[in-house]
């Protein structure tokens, strides 16, 4: 699988990470991954530790997991990224909507 | 047993042996089949071109024409999938593969067994019914296909109406390159002339692909050349277009855009990056200014005006501005290595002479994808200041049939109305309303456009211009008078703009403003002293009929002479 997710026992805290290229062709798997997830407070965490590429359908994605988050009052935070994700992702000023650690 | 219950299963036998014939057929029906028979190959393939045939049982030696040739000629003709099985008593090797090289499914060797007939029979008609499956998704496919095409072509229609504009072109320095994919991709260029005669520029980059893409450039560019057009602030124009996004677009789309301007009258260049790559300023040779992205895209999150960052560089003539969305840096060569930054950065360090930076961008890019497979999705734009700028006339202005008028009409604003908005648009509208402008147009507007500023920045606001004087002046003028504006507790601005007509088919507008500031020793101010500041009077002095300044130096007075024929304004315009 391309993307995992994980639920911590007290249900705060969902982590996701993505394997691999992060692009279009993982629209369905990440959207099905947190879809029927329902946290009760807390963060969503995007583990991008294992990510190799991310482009701007992978922005869109995360736009659609910061919704999905904030319906619950959660915020969403990415971590893990490298040096070339982390450029792509500041272009988009994305450390600007989203946590980055 | 059939495969269809409500069509019979029709199975072609196909022998010279009457006896063959006659038990093959009686196991058939007893099998609740449809047999009809043909007595040698010929006549076989005069049935089937002529009747529906499910399967065909095939005998190998028959007179006039062999099951060989008939198998051939069978399968060349077939629209779609009629299995056949050989029946033969022959049982070596070679003649087995040539009933299946001939083009038979599969083989029955005699005497054959009942059972074993059923069998091979049953598994013929399952794969006889995948191919058609696969056959009626085909055409599914197809035409699936071409709803996409024909929605490219109107896509690529939608595009070329939204993008096509009259400012490119050498005579204006706006330069740029879109592939047709690149339009499919959502790259968009919009550009309209501004009130100092230079150009604002939209370069952008919407996520998703064609109609999606589309659906969102048309808002955007009705934004961008009508609020371009009455003179609306960078700010207020890419708040409006982010509204309208957020509005529009699903969460998972935005654009990523850069809105450029080049403003003529102070030769500054005002960028706002948002999530595009970076942009470039060259001068003589080297690399001056990167714009860097320092925005969230538009169509993500609600912002005000003043939340856009916008980086000012002052301008030199000569200078060329480089834009680029990511399908430059992307671009694949066969060797699946991407044309990358190191690229691109590489042609500015060549030093190539200035004039072909952008062709040769262009064509070191499409060097090196030499051989690879045309994707084509390079966006590339060139912004060029020009010392002479030539618009092609009829987008100077446009016509409006309206008939000429007397009038006045006077604004006063207070301190708050000048914190709270950006009243030059809303003036300029109501002139518009007012008046057909025709060829006078951008000049009424950048007279008044000018005049305003000097008013507000340096008779309430009390700026000195001297800031302007270097390049960092520029940033540090803006965010000082944004503090200011913010802050100050008193001002206001008074604007008298009066038209009479002439008697000869033309008018004089007469253009009024006086602020509350305390004025400046205008007999001793030497307007050559330096390159930026001051240069907003001077503009006005050179584009209207005649200027005066009046009172202790807070008030100025310009007229504008002009005339239905032509312009006949006494000085030229810029």
């Amino acid at each position: 699988m391309s993307v995992t997710i994980n639920v911590s026992d007290d249900n705060k805290l969902a982590t996701m990470k993505i394997n691999g290229r992060f692009d279009f062709s993982l629209h369905n798997e990440f959207r099905k991954a947190y879809k029927d997830i329902s946290l009760g407070g807390g963060q969503y965490v995007v583990d991008l530790s294992a990510t190799e590429y991310l482009d701007s359908s992978a922005l869109g994605m995360l736009l659609l997991l910061k919704e999905h988050a904030e319906s619950q009052g959660c915020n969403v935070r990415l971590t893990g990224q490298g040096d070339e994700i982390k450029e792509i992702l500041t272009i988009a000023s994305f450390d600007k909507i989203f946590t980055l650690s | 047993m059939s495969q269809n219950s409500d069509k019979e299963t029709v199975i072609l036998v196909v022998d010279d042996d009457l006896t063959n014939r006659l038990v093959l057929s009686a196991l058939l029906k007893e099998s609740g089949y449809k047999a009809i028979i043909a007595e040698n190959g010929e006549e076989a393939v005069k049935i089937v071109d002529e009747n529906h045939v499910d399967i065909i049982l095939l005998d190998v030696m028959m007179p006039v024409m062999d099951g060989y040739q008939a198998a051939r000629i069978i399968k060349s003709r077939q629209t779609h999938f009629i299995p056949i099985i050989f029946l033969t008593a022959m049982t070596d090797e070679s003649a087995l593969a040539k009933c299946i090289d001939s083009g038979g499914d599969d083989f029955l060797t005699k005497p054959f067994n009942h059972t074993l007939l059923n069998a091979k029979i049953d598994s013929m008609l399952r794969i006889a019914g995948l191919y058609k499956s696969i056959a009626e998704q085909n055409i599914e496919i197809k035409n699936k296909n071409f709803q996409v095409e024909q929605e490219m072509v109107v896509t690529k229609k939608l595009f070329e109406k939204i993008i096509n504009n009259d400012l490119r072109g050498d005579k204006t320095g706006l330069h740029y390159s879109m592939s047709p994919m690149s339009m499919f991709n959502g790259d968009l260029i919009l550009a309209e002339k501004n009130q100092t005669s230079g150009f604002d520029v939209l370069i952008a980059d919407f996520t998703g692909h064609g109609l999606s893409a589309a659906i969102g450039a048309l808002p955007v560019s009705d934004v961008f050349h009508s609020m371009t057009k009455k003179c609306f602030s960078f700010n207020d124009i890419l708040a409006e277009a982010n509204l309208k996004l957020i509005e529009l677009l699903p969460t998972h789309m935005f654009m990523a855009a850069s809105l450029i301007s080049v403003d003529r009258s102070n030769n500054v260049l005002s960028v706002v990056n948002a999530g595009l790559p970076d942009m470039y300023l060259y001068r003589n040779g080297e690399i001056l200014h990167t714009f860097k992205s320092r925005n969230i895209p538009l169509g993500i999150s609600k912002l005000s005006a003043s939340q856009f960052e916008v980086e000012m560089q002052t301008l030199e003539y000569g200078d060329r501005l480089i834009a680029a969305t990511d399908g430059i840096m992307e671009a694949n060569n066969s060797a699946g290595e991407m044309f990358g930054l190191e690229r691109l950065l590489k042609v500015f360090e060549d030093n190539v002479e200035a004039e072909v930076l952008f062709e040769t961008i262009l064509s070191t890019c499409s060097e090196f994808r030499e051989g690879a497979e045309q994707t084509d999705d390079i966006t590339l734009l060139e912004v060029c200041h020009l010392e002479n700028i030539e618009y092609k006339t009829h987008v100077a202005f446009q016509n409006e049939h309206r008939e000429p008028s007397d009038w006045s009409i006077q604004f006063s604003l207070d301190i708050k109305s000048l914190r709270q908005f950006d009243a030059l648009p809303y003036i300029m509208q109501a002139v518009n309303q007012l008046q057909p402008l025709g060829s006078g147009r951008t000049s009424v507007h950048t007279l008044l456009a000018e005049m305003f500023s000097n008013a507000l920045d340096h008779g309430v606001l009390k700026l000195d211009s001297s800031m302007k004087n270097t390049p960092q002046g520029f940033m540090a003028f803006y965010q000082e008078k944004q503090k200011r504006l913010e802050s100050m507790q008193e001002g206001h601005i008074q604007v008298s703009l009066h038209h009479e007509l002439d008697g000869n088919g033309g008018g004089r507008f007469t253009l009024h403003l006086v602020d509350s500031g305390e004025g400046y020793d205008f007999k001793n101010v030497d307007t050559h002293k330096n390159q930026y500041s001051g240069r907003g009077l001077k503009l006005v002095s050179s584009l209207a009929t005649d200027m005066k300044v009046l009172g202790k130096g807070n008030s100025v007075m310009a007229y504008y002479d002009w005339s239905n024929k032509s312009s006949v304004n006494k000085k030229s315009l810029i």
